[in-house]
């Protein structure tokens, strides 16, 4: 995917405002390509590279540290999707896709509304700030509280 | 601490302290700089290429398991250590330094000049391992024979701060820390590489001779949060994994002293009078 938006969601924050931490994680992170930080901003859909970090918006980033494509022959990049043997003691496929946790307690705080959308914009650094094309992907994302 | 042992039937013996670069005295860099020099002169496994290679490229060793996994700390500990005991065989005096991104937010002096005393600096650049580079650009991942970097080039991640590390060094738990922690890496590995310097991604990583110095400083903030928090750990289902290419399991890992080393941010000294 390129720039994500999320549907509306319930923001916890408008019901709970005694929780003591919030984590938004995003499961099955794509790390296979190159490296990039993903910015987070809630409740701000119109967002781009020059979207600044220090908006109240923003909600945290998580950075990619990648793998920049499949250097081996056929196959060594494609993760297993088979049940794993249970007697297999290999460690895990090297691109088997990651967890983000990006701890956002602050800037959920500052979120009143009652629906909270949570926008992704994917950055690599250059000689002019260049948003990632095809590089963003992740399976589903959980935003949760801790009181 | 000042003293380590491996065992109860082992002799106390001092321990050796990794230092800030920035705090390194003439000698130490200098000793430091000559064993990194005659490491990347040899081309066998006691050579810079073989240690730099074991985090990426040349398949078919790599570091596959060691990011975004539970044993990132360990794992690094471990490369870490060998890589330390690599360059003390050729210059038995030193200790790897780090480099503290949250009060130096630069490169450090002694990583960027391109020269010392008119020879090249090991610290600022190294060759790549021409089979790597070729492993790469069948990727599509081209890069240069030389490690190059291009820090803070416009939307880079900020280098982490003290208040970052700060937070960090808090939690509690180990999985928590160890994911923050390699979220902060992330970030400084990113900086430093920028567009496509080796640095910003796994396969050339290593290469750089920075990167030594900022394994080192990571390695030194799981240090300073075990001390923080003594009786938290790895969990237990860990202790026992195997971080290869290293002869070493995560639980050998956990106490620095027994690996006979330690943090110290100067060290000075002399011999007795009298």
């Amino acid at each position: 995917m390129d720039r994500f938006v999320s549907e509306p969601i319930h923001n916890p924050a408008h019901d709970e405002e005694a929780f003591q931490r919030a984590d938004l994680v995003f499961y099955g992170v794509d790390h296979s390509g190159p490296s990039f930080e993903a910015r987070v901003y809630f409740n701000q859909n119109a967002i781009d590279v020059s979207t600044p970090r220090d908006a109240d918006t923003f909600a945290g980033s998580f950075t990619v540290f990648g793998h920049v494509g499949c250097t081996g022959d056929a196959g060594h990049c494609d993760v297993p999707t088979n049940p794993r043997d249970p007697f297999d003691r290999r460690p895990p496929h090297h691109l088997t896709p990651q967890t983000k946790t990006v701890i956002v307690t602050a800037a959920l705080r500052r979120i009143s509304d009652a629906e909270l959308t949570i926008s992704v914009i994917a950055i690599r650094p250059g000689p002019e700030v260049a948003e990632m094309v095809d590089a963003l992907y992740f399976e589903r994302f959980t935003l949760l509280t801790y009181s | 601490m000042s003293t380590g042992a491996v065992s109860p039937q082992q002799p106390v013996v001092p321990l050796r302290h990794r230092l800030n670069i920035d705090a390194m005295t003439a000698e130490q860099l200098a000793a430091f700089g000559e064993a990194m020099t005659a490491a990347m002169g040899i081309s066998d496994e006691r050579g810079y290429n073989y240690q730099a290679g074991i985090h990426g490229l040349p398949l078919p060793i790599s570091c596959g398991i060691a990011h975004g996994q539970p044993i990132f700390l360990p794992w690094h500990r471990a490369y870490l250590y060998f890589f330390e005991l690599t360059l003390r065989d050729l210059q038995s005096e030193i200790s790897l330094p780090w480099w503290d991104w949250t009060t130096q937010a630069a490169i450090p002096d002694a990583y960027s000049e391109a020269q010392v005393g008119g020879q090249p600096n090991p610290l600022y650049s190294a060759e790549v391992d021409p089979i790597a580079l070729a492993q790469g650009a069948r990727a599509g991942d081209v890069k240069a024979p030389r490690t190059v970097r291009f820090p803070g080039q416009p939307g880079s991640p900020p280098l982490p701060t003290a208040a970052d590390v700060e937070k960090v060094l808090a939690l509690p738990g180990f999985l928590d820390f160890t994911h923050q922690l390699e979220q902060l890496h992330n970030n400084v590995h990113v900086w430093v590489g920028g567009d496509n310097g080796h640095m910003g991604d796994i396969p050339f990583a290593a290469f750089d001779p920075i990167f030594w110095a900022h394994h080192t400083m990571i390695d030194r903030v799981w240090r300073i949060w075990q001390l923080r928090h003594p009786s938290a750990s790895v969990p237990a289902a860990l202790l026992d994994e195997a971080l290869p290419p290293f002869a070493m399991t995560v639980a050998q890992t956990l106490d620095a002293n027994t690996l006979g080393y330690d943090y110290a941010v100067q060290s000075v000294g002399g011999p007795a009078g009298g």
